[in-house]
Formats: structure tokens, C-alpha cells, sequence
């Protein structure tokens, strides 16, 4: 095939690409830095007004909400789903029956839309609800754990001191003397608490006497902050959603660190053992190196989404307080559908604001996180 | 992982024993890698296993919330049948027809010193709350009269029998045919059978005392003689039906267990005694469409809303398996110029997030008159993210395919269409799986373009109004079901496809 049939080819193939391509994105990106800069307010047509739209979004406190809210929250996020689902991924990754199932079972919260899952949070998450009624039963039963713990660690030394006795060759954390620890710690606390020895707490409406705890019915989608010196610096419910967004994406995540870590040989990890090297050292010096490909591909993808996300505020809609949830995503829709003459000037601002801050973070982990990575 | 033995010099020991203990270590990892993974489960499907089983409580917001729910025993689940099967004739839907007598029995504890009368039952005004206020419909209090008996007594255990008797409004004997009431025209009231308008004959004079409260709508009962129809009454949804006991005395069961217990444990509410299985253990799922009707059209959202998901998801599925593989092939395959920079403007879309362009392509769609369905398939026609992911599939196919297919004097596109896109067949696969969660859990877009009429929304924008409109009340029955109802066809997808889900994507990562 010559060359110039081929170019007729491959543009005819591309044309539809091509067409949605230029009308959806490149003319839409073009558009959005123009009205960036004018007064528009999809009535009037647009005056150019230069920077002025870049000062007024600045001078927004709602904005500088969002900005602070959208970083915080595509930093932490992408930082605990990486870590956690690496973690995962390592404590799984071993040939057994029934992974195929399990991987199965976790990857749900992944399947399912975001607005479903949000909806369903929403109703965890209630005042009266199941997560504060779970914390009200830990809270009750704090006294029986706490005996558990106390006594497997005191039965796991003395099964560990015995065997070290016999010259074998054990750990603290040996995984078959830990399981018989847990059974008898499980068996003396279960004795004990029906001897009356070590009892729950009673949840009652009002705390009168000591051994009693009040329910507890913390309101998460309110008006609550974490603040350092004064200054507000990350709400309750952006740290719910925070929980919520790692929930959902770890088993994604996971998969992706799974397939990277079967790809790495297994002589690298027999070499090491013959070295002397701890899991650990194992994990820092073998798995992640060997990863970086991988873990800059979620990384990369991890702050894209975070810092795109709108779903979460907007089904919880005016069931929390504005300030508390406002990311920038949800500021550009708010500003363009405002009802009234809309400042869709700002919200260009603000969108602009967005794809640089994305593509500045993605430039910046690609230069200082993974620099062979590509 | 292969579990190396220690170091020989650490312990002198004999074989036998070492393997032994090395054995017992295996087994307890073992142990513990499935109890991790099992907490891991429950902890992922947790959510999602208490929202699906609190959909099906009257009241998902009960408070200690309990797992065992009344709705999933297989007793009440019985009874709700034999309920519908007295009321209604119909174990599934339940309600209340004319002509059947419901009974329904309570226990109470009358101790010594204790008012020894029977409880007191009365039907209640039962309206559901809709998105949209329907016409007042027929209530069960208006057409029927209730008695309680005493049918037993173990020692201070009374046991009462309440019995509900809806007698027909006609004495007319015939076929019975079910219909709809019309706006009536002049004197005579209309009715809808089968279609076509019928008059409704009012012969007895209870018939006529409710011929101006019935509302347009009413389904009703009707008995067929020859040309006439003879109203025999309205059709009921639901019997709510109210106990109260004495002071003294302890409401012990009943029947079906109380929806709602008010005034110390002494008033107990049924919000349906002859709910059917349908009405009963799955109410929530029903509400979601038949209490989200368009004020306008009377058609359920839920369905509409389902519906509309469906055809934007399987439309974007057929045109990315088309499109996607075009131009991802062309990338891939074809050498043109401009190739190195389009590659590069593919990468670019996939980071730019999607709010920076929504202005534009929102007033693109809304000059073209296209803020509709279509609209969203037009600008979602081809996806960056699909072209990248066939690029990526058609690289990895030899050489040697095309070469053999162009000596034998295909055209290219013939190449395509008979040699490569046959052996792209478990990318399309992904592709088309991705494409559908995608559209089917798409939220933003659909929101912005899709704005204004209700019927025309897809699942996730309507279920966000579900809240808007019901999360101030709580009415989480109707939420958690839509919820769960919107993330079936997914899942379905997902279990049959698995393996193509976990594919995705991975292998481009771990290629870089």
C-alpha cells in the first residue's frame, strides 16, 4: 500500500475521532480561555474584559474554598488509595483458592455509579444511622477488646518465650502461635465476661454512673471543621467523602498493583532472602522500584479523577453546608447554571484554573516521583 | 509466595520436626490470609449488603438497626401472601377488591388488674407521597366495616380476630371485570375496561352515595351483565389498618408484625394488612415505580428514567465498538502525517477534566437543539480513552495479518473489516464493557445536558432528585431501592464479564 493511500485511509478511518474531537474538545478548550476572558453570561454576547474574571474568581471566597478543598482532597485521596491498595495488592498477591472470588466480592463499590454509592453513604452516614450506631457498639463493648488484646499479646509472649526455649526458630508474630493466641484470648474473654468479670458497657440516653456510655449520634454532614490555630482547614464531610472515595477505589487499584507484582520474578525475591532481608526491606527495596510503572499510571490517574470530582457534592446537594464540600468541579457548574444572570466568565476562570492545577500535578509527580517511569 | 526454610545454623533439629512446624506455619498463614480477605469482603460488600437489606424494612432508618428483618422470614413472607390472596384475590400485589372479607388476628397480654377489654382497631387515611401529588384515590376506611371477636384465651393471652368485610356495592351477579374511571361526561360515569369506555351503572343506593367522591383514575371493579356494567367498587391498594390496646395491656404479635408502634408500644400501625409478597417484603422496590409517576403523563419515572439509561448506554457501546476501533486502528496501523501529534492531543483530552470544556459543548448542543438523549451520544460518539485503548490492542497484533491480507489485493478497509477487527474481538469486549458501566454510571454530563424534564432523565440524575426531593424527610425506603434497583444491570454485566473487567486497563499499566 503507498504511502498516500494510506493517508486517505487513516483520515477517513479518524474523520468521526477527528470531527467530535475539534466541536467537543479542542474548539470547546479554545472557547472556555476566550470566555475566560470576557464578561459572558450565556445572554449577552462577550466583551472582552482581559484579567479581570482571573481576579474576580481569585477574590471569591467560595473559590478559594474549592481550590483549598479540591487539593486537600486529591492529595490525601490519591496518596491513601495508592498506599493502601499497594499494601493490599502485596498481602494478596499469593496463589490460593478462592481469589478469583474474593477479587470478585471487592471490586463492587467499583462497578456501581458513584451516585449510588453516595446515596447510600448518605443513609450510613445519618445521624441516626448505621456507622453511629457501629461506633456506639465499639464504644460499649471497648472493655471486652481491650481484655482480648491484653491477653493475646501476654499468651502470645509466653507461647513465643516457650518455643524459643525448644531452640525453634520463631517470631513474635509467629502467624500459628498468634492463631492459638487468639483463641484462647477469645475463650478466657468470652469466661470472663460471663463470670461477670469484664462487662460491655450499657448504652443509655443520659450518663449517670460510671460503666454507662451515651449513644452516639454525631451529625457528619454538618457544619464541622478540623482547625489548626483558627484556621478552618478541612470539614467532616469532605473527610467522610475522603473515606468514602478510597473505599471505592482501592479494588481497582489493587488489580492494577496485582498485575504489575506477577510480572516482577520471583528470583529477584529469593536473591534478596538469601541476603538476609526483611519483608520490609523486601517491600521497599524490590516491590516498589519494581512498580513504578504501575504506580505511576494510579497515581496519574488518582489525581485526575480526585481532582475532577463533582458526583459526591453534588447528590448531597444542600444536605451539607456549601463551604464544607465545594470542589472546583462543582464551582464551575454552580457558577455557569447560577439562576439569574449566570457568572459563566468565572466559571471559565475557574475551569482553566482546574486544567492547569491537573496538568501541573500530573507534570510534577511524572518529573519528581517516577522520573524513569516512560 | 514459596515459603523458604530458615537458615540451617539457627536451630538444631531433626528433619521430621522442622517440616512439621514449617507445615503448622503454612496452614496458620494460610488461616489468616482467608480471614483478612474474608473482613476485607465484608467491609467492601458491607455497604452495600445492609443497604439492599434495609431497602426491604418499612423503615430503613430504624434505630438500632437490626439485620434479621421480619421481611425475610419465610413465615410473614406466607402470611403476606394469604393476606393478599383474602383481600385481593392476588398473593404477588395484594389490596382490597370488593366482595372479600380480610381477617386479621392480634395477641394480647391482659394481666390481672388490667383492662380486660378487646383492642380497638380502625382504618387510617393512607396517601402515598409521591414526586408528584396523584388524584386522591379510594380510601379502604370508606368502603368497609371492621369487627373484633375474641377467638381464645391461655392463661392472661387473649387472642382477638379482626375481620374486615368490603361488601360490593351492587347486588348484580356476573362476569367481574377490572377497569379504570374517566372523567365523567355529562350524568354518566365513564370507565376505561380493556381499552375502550364503558358508563358505569350505579344501581344501589350505596353505589350512588360515592358517585361524586370517586376520582378520574379510580381502578375499579365492575360486573358485566349483557351491555351493563354495575359498579361493585372501588379497588384498593392497601388496607392500613390500626390497633390500639389498652393501658395495662402488652401488644404480644400479630398476624404481621406492626409497621410502626406509637404511644408507648400501645397504637401499632399497619400500613398495609393485605400487602401480598410484592407489597410486603419488596414495597420500597414498588414505590420506586408506582409512586414516581409524571404529573403530566402518569407514566412511572423510575421506568422512563431505566429505560432512557438503557438506550444512551447500548447506543454509545454500538458507536465506540465502531468508531473507537477506526481510529485506534488507523493510529495504530496506518502511517499518516500528523500521526505523532493526534497520539499526543489523545493523551492531552484524557487529563483535561471534563468541566473545562462543559460550557461550550453545553451551548454547542443547546444551539443545535440537541439537549436531549441524542445530544449525549453525539458528544460521547468517540472517546478518547476507547481510541487509546484500541491503539494500544492493535500494536500488539503481528505484522504478518495485514501483510498476507494486502498481497491478496484487499483494500484497507477490507483489511480492517475482515482480517483485524475479527482478532481484536476481546478489546472490543472491553471496550464495550467499559463503555456501558461508563454510560451507565455517567452523572455530570447527563445532568448538565439533561436538564429540566423529569422523564427525560437517566437513572443517576434521577435518582440524585430522589434525594433532592426526599432526602430533607428521609424517606430512604425509596432511595436505597432506587439505588439498588440502578445498580443491577451493571452488576449483571460485570459478573457475567468479569475477567474482561480486571483486563482493562492493568495490562496497559504495567506496560507504561
Amino acid at each position: 500500500m503507498n504511502q498516500k493511500g494510506q493517508t486517505a485511509t487513516a483520515y477517513l478511518f479518524l474523520t468521526p475521532f477527528l470531527v467530535v474531537l475539534a466541536v467537543f474538545f479542542c474548539f470547546a478548550f479554545l472557547r472556555t480561555i476566550y470566555y475566560s476572558f470576557t464578561d459572558f453570561n450565556l445572554f449577552d454576547p462577550p466583551k472582552l474584559i482581559g484579567l479581570k474574571p482571573y481576579a474576580d474568581v481569585l477574590g471569591d471566597s467560595s473559590f478559594r474554598r474549592a481550590l483549598a478543598n479540591s487539593l486537600l482532597f486529591a492529595v490525601i485521596t490519591t496518596t491513601l488509595q495508592t498506599i493502601l491498595s499497594l499494601l493490599m495488592a502485596v498481602a494478596l498477591n499469593r496463589k490460593i483458592r478462592g481469589l478469583s472470588f474474593f477479587r470478585a466480592a471487592w471490586y463492587m463499590p467499583s462497578i456501581t455509579s458513584s451516585v449510588v454509592i453516595t446515596l447510600i453513604f448518605l443513609w450510613l452516614f445519618q445521624q441516626q444511622g448505621v456507622v453511629n450506631y457501629l461506633i456506639t457498639q465499639l464504644q460499649s463493648v471497648w472493655p471486652l477488646i481491650l481484655t482480648f488484646v491484653l491477653i493475646l499479646i501476654a499468651v502470645q509472649v509466653i507461647q513465643v518465650l516457650w518455643e524459643k526455649s525448644r531452640k525453634l526458630p520463631v517470631g513474635y508474630f509467629d502467624p500459628a502461635l498468634l492463631a492459638a493466641s487468639a483463641l484462647i484470648a477469645l475463650f478466657v474473654t468470652w469466661g470472663l465476661s460471663a463470670a461477670g468479670v469484664v462487662t460491655a458497657h450499657e448504652v443509655v440516653d443520659t450518663v449517670s454512673r460510671p460503666g454507662q456510655i451515651t449513644p452516639f449520634l454525631y451529625q457528619y454532614f454538618a457544619d464541622k471543621w478540623l482547625s489548626i490555630g483558627g484556621v478552618q482547614i478541612i470539614s467532616v464531610p469532605l473527610m467522610v467523602i475522603i473515606f468514602m472515595n478510597t473505599f471505592t477505589t482501592i479494588p481497582t487499584l489493587m488489580l492494577f498493583f496485582l498485575a504489575g507484582l506477577q510480572n516482577i520474578p520471583t528470583a529477584l525475591y529469593e536473591a534478596t532472602e538469601i541476603d538476609g532481608a526483611t519483608p520490609f526491606q523486601q517491600l521497599m527495596n524490590v516491590t516498589v522500584p519494581m512498580l513504578r510503572p504501575v504506580s505511576f499510571y494510579v497515581i496519574t490517574v488518582g489525581l485526575i479523577g480526585t481532582l475532577q470530582m463533582f458526583d459526591q457534592v453534588a447528590v448531597i446537594g444542600n444536605a451539607a453546608p456549601t463551604d464544607t464540600l465545594i470542589t472546583l468541579a462543582y464551582y464551575v457548574y454552580a457558577n455557569t447554571f447560577k439562576s439569574g444572570v449566570a457568572p459563566v466568565y468565572m466559571a471559565s476562570a475557574a475551569a482553566i484554573i482546574l486544567a492547569v492545577i491537573t496538568l501541573l500535578l500530573v507534570t510534577v509527580q511524572r518529573r519528581f516521583i517516577s522520573p524513569d517511569a516512560v | 509466595m514459596t515459603i523458604v526454610a530458615p537458615s540451617p545454623s539457627s536451630a538444631p533439629l531433626k528433619q521430621q520436626d522442622n517440616t512439621a512446624f514449617l507445615n503448622r506455619r503454612r496452614w496458620a498463614r494460610a488461616g489468616w490470609l482467608y480471614l483478612f480477605m474474608l473482613v476485607m469482603s465484608v467491609l467492601f460488600l458491607g455497604p452495600f449488603l445492609m443497604g439492599t437489606l434495609s431497602s426491604l424494612k418499612d423503615n430503613p432508618n430504624e434505630y438500632p438497626p437490626r439485620i434479621l428483618i421480619p421481611q425475610l422470614r419465610p413465615t410473614f413472607f406466607m402470611r403476606a401472601y394469604q393476606l393478599g390472596v383474602q383481600g385481593a384475590g392476588d398473593g404477588w400485589n395484594g389490596g382490597l377488591a370488593p366482595g372479600n372479607t380480610v381477617t386479621f388476628d392480634v395477641r394480647v397480654r391482659n394481666p390481672k388488674g388490667a383492662p380486660q377489654t378487646p383492642p380497638t382497631a380502625s382504618l387510617f387515611v393512607y396517601q402515598p407521597t409521591g414526586l408528584v401529588n396523584l388524584a386522591r384515590l379510594a380510601q379502604a376506611k370508606d368502603y368497609s366495616v371492621l369487627k373484633v371477636a375474641e377467638t381464645g384465651v391461655t392463661g392472661d393471652l387473649h387472642s382477638y380476630r379482626v375481620t374486615v368485610t368490603y361488601a360490593p356495592l351492587t347486588a348484580q351477579t356476573g362476569e367481574r371485570v377490572r377497569g379504570e374511571l374517566l372523567p365523567p361526561q355529562g350524568n354518566d360515569l365513564m370507565a376505561t375496561v380493556n381499552g375502550k369506555p364503558v358508563k358505569v351503572t350505579l344501581d344501589t343506593p350505596q353505589a350512588q352515595a360515592h358517585q361524586y367522591d370517586l376520582q378520574p383514575t379510580q381502578p375499579v371493579q365492575l360486573i358485566r351483565r349483557g351491555d351493563q356494567y354495575f359498579l361493585e367498587g372501588p379497588l384498593m391498594a392497601r388496607l392500613p389498618l390500626e390497633i390500639d390496646v389498652e393501658r395495662g395491656q402488652v401488644f404480644v404479635d400479630s398476624t404481621l408484625p406492626p409497621s410502626d408502634v406509637q404511644n408507648f408500644g400501645r397504637s401499632l400501625a399497619f400500613r398495609n394488612a393485605t400487602p401480598g409478597i410484592l407489597g410486603y417484603t419488596f414495597n420500597n422496590y414498588r414505590r420506586a415505580f408506582q409512586e414516581t409517576r409524571d404529573a403530566g403523563t402518569g407514566r412511572s419515572l423510575f421506568l422512563s428514567w431505566t429505560l432512557n439509561t438503557f438506550a444512551i448506554a447500548i447506543l454509545k457501546v454500538l458507536s465506540a465498538v465502531v468508531f473507537c476501533s477506526l481510529a485506534g486502528y488507523a493510529l495504530a496501523r496506518l502511517n499518516f502525517p500528523g500521526k505523532n501529534l493526534l497520539f499526543a492531543l489523545v493523551l492531552f483530552v484524557q487529563m483535561v477534566p471534563g468541566q473545562t470544556t462543559f460550557i461550550s459543548n453545553y451551548l454547542v448542543l443547546k444551539n443545535l437543539g440537541l439537549l436531549n438523549i441524542w445530544g449525549l451520544l453525539v458528544s460521547g460518539l468517540v472517546t478518547a480513552g476507547g481510541v487509546f485503548l484500541m491503539k494500544q490492542f492493535f500494536e500488539g497484533l503481528p505484522k504478518e495479518l495485514e501483510e498476507a491480507a494486502s498481497i491478496d489485493g484487499a483494500s484497507p478497509f477490507t483489511t480492517f473489516w475482515r482480517v483485524m477487527l475479527p482478532q481484536a474481538s476481546p478489546a472490543l469486549i472491553a471496550l464495550s464493557i467499559t463503555t456501558f458501566q461508563g454510560a451507565w454510571n455517567d452523572f455530570f454530563w447527563p445532568l448538565v445536558v439533561l436538564k429540566g424534564d423529569a422523564s427525560r432523565q437517566v437513572l443517576t440524575v434521577g435518582l440524585q432528585s430522589f434525594r433532592d426531593v426526599y432526602g430533607g424527610a428521609g424517606d430512604y425506603g425509596l432511595i436505597l431501592s432506587g439505588a439498588i434497583l440502578s445498580a443491577i444491570p451493571v452488576l449483571i454485566v460485570f459478573l457475567i464479564f468479569q475477567r474482561y473487567f480486571v483486563g482493562t486497563g492493568a495490562d496497559s499499566a504495567v506496560k507504561g
